[in-house]
């Protein structure tokens, strides 16, 4: 689908690419062929212009030449008389002499029989006498051609006489000649430097004056039979039109092509005479000058052509490159999003396959309760089932509400002092029946803890672990081995803090690299056959990372696929302010015997703290000859590992009984639940377990019993330390108060009762200075609540009004409330119901 | 009767109670002193006046001394309760006030039970 729309998108751009390109190339090229049209269209029109120009120029200069010729004669002629000069021998020698003078080749008289007499000169004949005649008749001067005896061409000049002709060969004019050649030297007819030349013709076609390559006696003949034919004109069309021009005496231009060459030709009527002048000029001069131009024009054109074309590919290809990143990020947060819908909807549909196993469950079982009602066992085999699929979907649901909550920003974390030792019994106790059904190896090692209270939010820290161990069994399968270590380092965060890294490590499944990767994701759960039978919300892992956030700390995995997944937790953790009971045994002298060199050590330490002489051992058989060695000063309490290279912990405890008899105390370590060894343990002379982790209080409170002289317990302490101490106990409810107050005098307290807000604030501030050493408040009281009366205390103007401890006593016990007591100043919060030892310690702690 | 089936009668958590009160004699003063507790009248007069800001502190009196007693389904309907009165009334509150009319009826009648065991 979005390869396809890929497709089309780069398919549509090169389209376009290509459209474009043939766009501009055709307007270029359109451009270029019509300029040229364009230009040769006006060097015709220039020809035509410049040609009609020449010609006319050519026409004035005869004009002028053969007037000036005309007006010369007619200075000759003036004085003379025709009829007379045939006898007036000195006048014919006047006239002979001034027209030599004006280099007139030619002089005589033209009778009216055609006739010629001769003044000087040779004989004359005029070649189309017709018309000369008939002008000279009509008393106009005329020119026209003949040629002398030796049949040159000549040009005549005729000027007729004043007096018409009386007689038949009386004078009709004076004509004088010119050489043929004067006219085409005068006129400049002949091919110049601009390649122009110029033909004299008359009507008919016939020439007058001849240059060039023209060797025909009728330009109608040259015309056609050199001339070609011209835009579908026939050479015989020209001849036509030309004739008729010529005879209505218009001018008439016209284009030729003459030896492939095309040429301008132009016609413009002589005066006095019946020629006609036609000039004509190739183009290719004045073509070569503009079709230069047009090249070079053209050249520029396609060069800008290609400039442009190459800008547009340009903007094209970043364009393009452009889109197509574009469209990758597109594709890749789409990708993202289809994922994480994917994941949703994968989740969503897990999840409801998850519930609805469990629902299952529920409602099978009730059925066969139901059905089965009278049969004691049965229901509570089926009731035990319900519980326990009840639980997973508590878990469920608990999953998906702590994931909303974290989604939202509403977690919040409880602070609170806990033990690291109680945590991790906890932990151990709720997996080892899961340990136990799946017959897995389980092992635990506590080395180095100095700090064993530390302030955590407890019910997180646990939920982190489980989640973590939950998994680790979850994943590992029968057989396979899980081991939990936690240990202590300095913390970066000063010295009220301790560093605390937990290790959880399985032999399981392990994971692949990338979901290694999304394994903190929200809504993500390792998608392949083999984790397909195991439920989960695949939440655990998020909230897990969530809730270490919160904490301050970090958690890394590090895992391979098929050899088993390690988790490792470090968290800042303060250490509580309260300083550990004085845990102290009797100077006892002990044996441990366990195959984890850590442990042995750790152990060994933790003992010499609460004042015992630990040895210990690594296996059985050493620990044998240990105990033999110190026949005289025995041990008094020996520690043995269940599980042992060569000889087993109970095995070992065998031996010893047989050997040395019942009076040496002899416990079994184990992470797991003994029950299942107990009975053969206890036949072997086992005296009894002690659970790991080995933290100092659990050795402590392990060894306790078998102390005959003990140290003074923790709790009379306590009591000792608040006897006589006068608390002010504000609650409304008498049985409350009742139940308080039974509970606390117990512990040498003595306590005031205010039944509400006001009458605690009137008590405390009626009382004298010191007179309290603290206040237990309720929170929900009429006429004033606990927040109102603590906020009143505080303001109260006395000394102890800042310093006195209020410590609230509630049914509500969320994190916000405690916020709130906080905010009201209190001091700290102990959630109902009355817990003697929480209120006790509280009141230590806050107490000076 | 003994206390034991007293709080097997109420559905409470004898285990609990027992082991955080010193003695068995304690738990049953006070448990015999919680007929007299004003908590649950006041409850249900402040209801009946639409008093919903008392009736929230009565039901949260109640679920007090029930956590204190261990009273444990008591405590739940009550706990409820005072949640769904914590800002006022709502739609869920009259149906849980009937719980804890039950739930109360229940508890009471117990206590009752085991001090006529008492006296005879």
């Amino acid at each position: 689908m979005n390869h396809k729309n890929k497709n089309e998108t780069t398919q549509f751009l090169l389209i376009s690419l290509i459209l474009v390109l043939i766009l501009s190339v055709t307007a270029f090229s359109f451009l270029a062929v019509f300029l040229n049209r364009q230009s040769t269209s006006t060097i015709r029109e220039v020809s035509r212009m410049y040609m009609s120009g020449l010609s006319d120029q050519i026409a004035r200069h005869f004009e002028t030449t053969i007037g000036l010729r005309l007006d010369q004669m007619d200075a000759l002629a003036r004085d003379i008389q025709p009829e007379r000069i045939h006898n007036d021998t000195a006048q014919q020698e006047s006239l002979i002499a001034s027209a030599k003078a004006r280099e007139f080749s030619y002089l005589g008289f033209y009778r009216v029989d055609g006739t010629f007499e001769m003044l000087y000169g040779s004989p004359l004949e005029v070649t189309d006498p017709e018309p000369f005649m008939n002008s000279l008749l009509r008393g106009e001067k005329k020119v026209a051609v003949g040629t002398d005896a030796q049949d040159n061409g000549v040009i005549l000049l005729g000027l007729p006489t004043t007096n018409p002709p009386t007689e038949e060969h009386s004078c009709v004019a004076i004509v004088a000649g010119l050489p043929a050649s004067y006219i085409s030297k005068t006129l400049s007819l002949e091919e110049n430097a601009d390649h122009v030349y110029s033909f004299i013709i008359r009507e008919d076609g016939s020439f007058v004056i001849r240059t060039g390559d023209a060797t025909r006696d009728s330009y109608f003949d040259r015309v056609r039979s050199i001339y070609e034919k011209v835009d579908g004109k026939d050479p015989e069309l020209y001849i036509q039109a030309l004739s008729e021009a010529m005879a209505a005496a218009e001018d008439y231009s016209a284009e030729v092509v003459l030896y492939g060459e095309p040429r301008q030709l132009y016609c413009t009527k002589l005066s006095h005479s019946e020629w006609h002048l036609l000039t004509c000029m190739p183009y290719s001069s004045l073509d070569n000058i503009v079709k230069g131009f047009t090249t070079r024009w053209t050249y520029a054109v396609f060069g800008i052509c290609a400039i442009v074309l190459a800008v547009l590919l340009l903007i094209f290809a970043r364009y393009f490159r452009m889109t197509k990143q574009q469209m990758q990020e597109l594709e890749m947060a789409r990708k993202e999003a289809v994922r994480a819908n994917k994941a949703k909807s994968e989740f969503l549909s897990n999840m409801s396959h998850d519930i609805r196993t469990p629902m299952n469950a529920i409602v099978g079982m009730t059925a066969i309760a139901i059905a089965n009602a009278s049969d004691q066992q049965q229901v509570q085999n089926c009731l035990k089932k319900i519980s326990l699929s009840g639980r997973h979907l508590l878990g469920l649901i608990n999953d998906v509400l702590d994931m909303s909550k974290i989604e939202s920003g509403k977690m919040t974390l409880s602070m609170d002092q806990i033990s690291l030792r109680e945590v991790l019994e906890g932990i151990v106790s709720i997996v080892q029946p899961q340990v136990r059904a799946k017959n897995q190896q389980f092992d635990m090692s506590i080395h180095d803890i100095s700090s064993e209270n530390v302030c955590c939010d407890g019910v997180r820290l646990n939920q982190v672990l489980l989640n973590i161990l939950g998994n680790a069994v979850k994943f590992t399968p029968e057989g396979g081995k899980i081991y939990v270590a936690m240990y202590e380092e300095p913390s970066e965060k000063g010295e009220n803090f301790v560093r605390i890294h937990f290790i959880i490590s399985d032999t399981g499944i392990g994971m692949t690299k990338e979901f290694r990767e999304r394994i903190f994701e929200s809504f993500v759960r390792e998608d392949s056959m083999r984790v397909r039978k195991t439920e989960g919300s695949g939440l655990g892992m998020t909230i897990t990372k969530y809730i270490v956030d919160a904490m301050g700390g970090r958690i890394d995995v590090d895992s391979e696929l098929g050899k088993g997944t390690s988790f490792h937790v470090t968290l800042d953790l303060e250490k509580a302010e309260i300083p550990e009971a004085d845990m102290v045994l009797p100077p006892w002298n002990m044996l441990v015997v366990d195959d984890d060199r850590q442990l042995c050590e750790s152990t060994a330490a933790s003992l010499q703290a609460i004042g015992v002489q630990a040895d210990w051992t690594l296996d059985a058989e050493k620990a044998l000859e240990m105990v033999e060695k110190r026949r005289n000063d025995p041990y008094q309490v020996i520690l043995l590992d269940w599980k042992l290279p060569g000889m087993d912990g109970i095995t070992a405890a065998r031996e010893l009984r047989r050997r040395y008899g019942e009076d040496i105390p002899i416990l079994l370590i184990s992470a797991y639940d003994w029950s299942d060894i107990e009975a053969e343990a206890k036949a072997a002379g086992v005296t009894g377990f002690i659970s790991k982790p080995l933290f100092k209080s659990t050795l402590f409170y392990g060894l306790k019993p078998f102390a005959e002289t003990m140290a003074v317990p923790e709790a009379k302490k306590e009591e000792s330390a608040l006897a006589g101490r006068r608390v002010l106990l504000a609650e409304d409810n008498d049985l409350n108060w009742e139940i308080a107050e039974e509970l606390l005098s117990a512990e040498g307290l003595e306590l005031d009762w205010a039944e509400n807000g006001r009458i605690c604030l009137d008590k405390f501030a009626n009382s004298q200075i010191g007179h309290y050493d603290a206040i237990l408040m309720d929170l929900r009281m009429p006429v004033m609540t606990g927040y109102e009366a603590t906020e009143a205390i505080r303001k109260l103007d006395r000394p102890d009004a800042a310093t006195i401890p209020i410590i609230a006593m509630t049914a509500d016990a969320f994190a916000e409330d405690v916020r709130k007591c906080m905010e009201a100043g209190m001091n700290a919060h102990v959630a109902k119901p009355i817990d003697v030892r929480d209120v006790c310690r509280q009141l230590l702690k806050f107490m000076q | 009767m003994t206390l034991q089936e007293c709080y097997a009668a109420l559905e409470g958590d004898y285990a609990g109670v027992t082991s955080r009160l010193p003695t068995e004699r304690m738990v049953q003063k006070f448990v015999l002193k919680f007929l007299n507790d004003g908590s649950y009248d006041l409850l249900l007069r402040s209801m009946e006046t639409e008093d919903y800001a008392e009736a929230f502190r009565a039901a949260h009196t109640i679920k007090g001394v029930c956590q204190n007693l261990d009273f444990t389904k008591l405590y739940q309907s009550s706990s409820q309760l005072s949640e769904a009165l914590r800002n006022g009334f709502t739609p869920e509150a009259p149906a849980l006030v009937e719980q804890v009319k039950a739930d109360y009826t229940q508890t009471a009648d117990a206590i009752r039970m085991y001090q006529a065991s008492l006296n005879v």
